[in-house]
């Protein structure tokens, strides 16, 4: 132990090491040569600098000389050759930056644990039903993902079932539910403002192990019915809405009008279960009634009801027990529990399964959303990295041969082959660690531009990416492994073999260095078919955009802004609510610069959808079913859908709802052969008929991709219980933004206690629809464009290497009356060989693996030969453009110079 | 290199040499060590520079002796080395293995 401190001490203290032995030896030399009465003891003293050496290896630190040494020759070798260096650093922080970039935003979507202590204990509760039919899930409120034929998915469960898994103590040591909420208008220090929150049982912190930053957590205390209405305010909004100031405790909020007080503040960093969602406020679950219109009856449906599933369940592990004990105890408690509530035989037939999965990362909304893209870009990303270091390789293979004699003069002079590999490699990770440092500045820009690309103005999805220590830490190890693996062919290439041919050998133009470049023939046809993957993708991506950009919307998008109201949360209702809203829509009528003004119950091409069962009137009470949009008499004008029959609907429906508006789609599918118009329906549940009065031409509904489906235009006042909040369209003269704060004026002079939400250009929010389409796009552009520009880079290198290589040869040709057309075909004949075999193999490549990425595409097949066509194209030019410059060179040759060199 | 026909120094006994040298005069410097071991065994080992000061180093590293830099006798700078405790056992731990293996080589080298 004490000698490897005395070590440790000599590292740290080596130059005054140093300086004593020598100041010893030359004690030992004053003393001999007084001794001997000799001038010149050192004759007999040996070799000192060897003396030192060996004096210094006592210590075991040799080897940090020898790196600093090698590192200080690797800095020379650099500055020597500037183009060399540049090239290969700037490949490898494209390549290693586009990487980072991706790996980031692969850590903090699939990898990142929770922010709570031993997140590994935490496991999520889901079931799945095989599939769709009856089943004992009678009503649903939450997440559900559909599976089309192989079923469907969903994280709720009804609060009976939440209470029987909860009174098992052998597994669980705490099972915690919540339920997401989000939109709700909170008014804090008299400002009213839409926010996300969460209902969360009395557990939920003792259960995550999440403590209070100031104040008190809820409890299960505050979890009953009829307890004080108490909030727990995230640590975010707290000091984005209270200043962080103390005071706030004790004080009183306003969510949706019901006033709660804020008894605590959540830890710093804490943002519930799902990263995407970072609640502002936290309710105790029992006050989740208090939001309905009938407390009562909302009481019994999502406290009493066993077949209301609505509660989202997450549970803590005992320490010593397995995600698949907790499976085998819970899956077996979830069907008898499920059976018990089966209602009818044919329920019991298909009850749904539990799962229980483990779930450190916490809700997994992101993950599904993303994990497929995030998986086709890292692989997009680790195919650039292999081109770059396929250049660094080439390069350093080319700057080895130039090198030939140096490490053949070192080799014969004693140096150990493992010394000059160990240089070499010195070298290589040195270039790999700077294109990792340069590759860190890329990827910071890179983060953010794919952030905001991916996540623009849509506010429901909350991206938490960034530079933290498992990124950076992942790339320095994928930068130190590329300099590491790339730089070691060429080492070994370089330092094997005789020596004394490339001593001998002259400096140019050796017959046998001419076999030499096989492995970088290999990497150029390796760089040329990964390029042409990536061009394919890209341009089938863009294909994609350029598809979706081009649909007919059956409206104009144009000069239109639409922006989201919610005035039943301030406290307005029903008829009120109605008049309300068109009062609203009146006045924004009048603003200057609007030409017409509408409201409707969600905007077009938004993802949002709401669909009816109906039966047409004399159609024996078949059930239908249609899309819906609910609308006032101005929609159809303002969105300018034009009228293919009949009218749209005027005031006086509006204040009687009789009427409704079918779409062309809709009269087709359920009058195929007779005029729907005058026909009545009757939507299910009501006892009103509506008559058809109008057919309108058909719009784009809910997305670009879907095949639009029949739809309705209803009364917005039709079912003014259902009426919510509502989007306002607005057809402007000029620029629809600028309208934006005499919108927010109107609103706040009629209700100052209701905010306006979302307001954008119909253009944005369509573009919004399709953002992960554009992204991906752009992406695959940019990431074909760098795989394109590090091949070329390579391509370039390597063709002007093999010109000054056959520097003489060219000009023994040109002697023997080779033209100059001649020359520049010579060369590039070599690359087109090259580009031929790496794009036949790219092809192939392509042919295969194209259709993984299927799903992403609209309009274009996996096989798009325009796409491939075109990458194969772009990609030929750019060789053969990078190429030439050499070629060309080449062909200036001067033969008698040429020649005279030898 | 003058062709000088000194035995070698046997392999391994180096480190003895140093730490009985050391032993017995308490301490000293590299130089003085060297003249030392050639002056008690009357010109017939000789140690070299290039053997005498890795050894030292590496007894350094090992803990054997401790260097002190002093004021030597003719007033110039030297260091003078001095055993330590585990130089002492070390001593001990070499002269039995030496003792050992002598007797044996002399048993075989005597034996009719």
């Amino acid at each position: 132990m004490s000698a490897l401190v005395r070590r440790l001490k000599y590292l740290f203290r080596r130059k005054e090491f140093e300086r004593e032995i020598e100041e010893e030896m030359r004690y030992h030399l004053t003393m001999k040569a007084e001794s001997s009465g000799e001038q010149n003891a050192t004759k007999q003293f040996g070799n000192i600098a060897l003396l030192k050496e060996d004096s210094r290896a006592a210590w075991g630190f040799v080897w940090v000389d020898q790196i600093l040494m090698d590192v200080r020759y690797a800095l020379r070798g650099m500055r020597l050759n500037p183009l060399f260096t540049a090239m290969a650093v700037l490949s490898l922080a494209l390549g290693i930056g586009a990487n980072t970039a991706i790996y980031s935003f692969m850590h903090a979507i699939l990898l990142r644990s929770l922010p709570v202590p031993h997140p590994e204990q935490l496991a999520a509760f889901t079931w799945r039903t095989p599939k769709r039919g009856a089943s004992v899930v009678h009503g649903l409120n939450g997440t559900m993902y559909r599976y089309g034929k192989s079923g469907s998915e969903s994280p709720n469960f009804p609060f009976a079932a939440w209470e029987e898994f909860r009174a098992d103590h052998s597994i669980l040591s705490s099972l915690f539910a919540y339920v997401p909420a989000y939109d709700w208008n909170v008014v804090a220090r008299n400002q009213a403002e839409v926010t996300r929150g969460m209902f969360v049982s009395g557990n939920f912190y003792s259960g995550l192990g999440v403590t209070s930053a100031l104040g008190r957590v809820l409890t299960d205390e505050d979890d009953r019915a009829g307890a004080a209405h108490v909030a727990v305010l995230s640590y975010g909004y707290w000091h984005s809405r209270f200043l962080a100031d103390p005071g706030a405790l004790g004080q009183t909020i306003l969510v949706n009008r019901i006033p709660f007080t804020i008894v605590g503040i959540s830890a710093a960093g804490f943002f519930g279960v799902d990263s995407s969602i970072d609640p502002a406020v936290f309710l105790p679950l029992h006050s989740y009634a208090l939001f309905a219109r009938d407390p009562g009856r909302e009481e019994r449906s999502r406290f009493l009801d066993r077949n209301f599933y609505w509660l989202e369940m997450m549970g803590r592990l005992r320490p010593d027990v397995s995600i698949e004990q907790a499976q085998a105890v819970f899956g077996g408690m979830f069907q008898r529990f499920a059976a018990s509530t089966a209602a009818t035989a044919r329920e019991k037939v298909s009850l749904p399964e539990l799962h229980v999965e483990q779930s450190s990362g916490g809700g997994d909304s992101l993950r599904r959303q993303f994990e497929k893209p995030i998986y086709v870009l890292m692989t997009m990303v680790g195919l650039i990295l292999l081109i770059a270091c396929a250049n660094l390789a080439n390069l350093l293979m080319a700057r080895a041969s130039a090198r030939r004699r140096e490490i053949a003069t070192r080799l014969s002079l004693g140096a150990g082959r493992a010394r000059v590999v160990r240089q070499f490699l010195t070298e290589s990770v040195l270039l790999s660690l700077f294109g990792g440092i340069a590759g860190i500045g890329v990827a910071l820009w890179g983060v953010r531009s794919i952030a905001w690309q991916l996540t623009d103005g849509r506010e429901g999805v909350i991206l938490r990416a960034d530079l933290d220590w498992p990124v950076l830490g992942f790339t320095i190890v994928l930068a130190f492994f590329c300099g590491m693996i790339f730089g070691l062919a060429p080492a070994l290439q370089a330092t094997r073999g005789d020596v004394a041919p490339s001593l001998k050998e002259s400096r140019i133009g050796d017959k046998r260095v001419r076999r030499r470049p096989g492995v970088s023939h290999i990497l150029i046809t390796a760089q040329i078919a990964l390029s042409l993957l990536l061009a394919v993708a890209a341009a089938l991506f863009v294909r994609t955009l350029a598809n979706l950009h081009s649909v007919a919307l059956g409206f104009n998008p144009d000069h239109l802004l639409i922006f989201n109201v919610n005035a039943r949360q301030a406290g307005y209702a029903d008829e009120k609510l109605a008049r309300f809203y068109s009062s609203l829509c009146e006045n924004f009528g009048g603003i200057r610069g609007v030409r017409s003004a509408s409201l409707s119950s969600f905007p077009l091409v938004a993802h949002y959808s709401d669909d009816e069962s109906f039966t047409i009137d004399g159609q024996s009470g078949k059930k239908l079913r249609s899309w819906f949009v609910a609308t006032d008499a101005s929609f159809l004008e303002t969105m300018q859908i034009p009228m293919l029959a009949g009218r749209s609907l005027n005031a006086r429906d509006i204040s009687n709802p009789r009427a409704v508006v079918v779409s062309e789609v809709f009269a087709k599918k359920f009058f195929p052969s007779g005029n729907p118009l005058g026909q009545r329906i009757r939507i299910d549940g009501t006892d009103q008929d509506l008559e058809i009065v109008g057919i309108a031409k058909t719009a784009l509904y809910n997305n670009l991709k879907e095949e639009t489906p029949p739809q309705m235009y209803l009364p917005f006042t039709f079912n003014v219980k259902r009426l919510g909040g509502v989007w306002f369209e607005l057809r402007t003269a000029g620029d629809p933004l600028k309208l934006a704060a005499a919108v927010r004026e109107i609103v706040h002079h009629f209700a100052p206690s209701v905010p306006v939400t979302n307001i954008k250009t119909q253009t944005a929010q369509i573009d919004e629809s399709i953002s992960q389409e554009r992204t991906f796009a752009n992406l695959c552009t940019c990431f074909a464009l760098l795989a394109v520009i590090i091949a070329c880079i390579g391509l370039y290198g390597t063709t002007a290497y093999a010109v000054a290589r056959r520097t003489s040869e060219i000009g023994v040709r040109m002697a023997l009356g080779a033209g100059r057309a001649g020359i520049v075909w010579m060369m590039l004949r070599q690359v087109l060989v090259l580009c031929g075999i790496g794009l036949a193999i790219g092809l192939g490549i392509a042919w295969e693996s194209s259709t993984a990425v299927a799903s992403f595409l609209y309009g274009v097949k996996p096989h798009d030969l325009t796409a491939i066509a075109v990458a194969a194209g772009v990609l030929l030019a750019s060789a053969l453009l990078a190429a030439y410059g050499p070629a060309r060179r080449a062909a200036r040759i001067d033969p008698m110079a040429a020649l005279r060199n030898e | 290199m003058e062709a000088t026909t000194r035995p070698e120094i046997p392999p391994g006994t180096l480190y003895m040499l140093i730490l009985k040298t050391l032993a017995r005069a308490g301490s000293m410097h590299g130089y003085g060590i060297a003249q030392s071991i050639q002056q008690t065994s009357e010109n017939v080992l000789q140690v070299e520079e290039g053997s005498l000061y890795p050894a030292l180093q590496r007894m350094l590293v090992k803990g054997w002796v401790e260097g002190e830099w002093r004021q030597s006798e003719n007033n110039r700078r030297a260091r003078y080395y001095r055993l330590t405790r585990q130089g002492r056992a070390q001593l001990a731990r070499e002269l039995r293995e030496f003792n050992h293996v002598y007797a044996a080589i002399t048993r075989v080298i005597e034996a009719v």
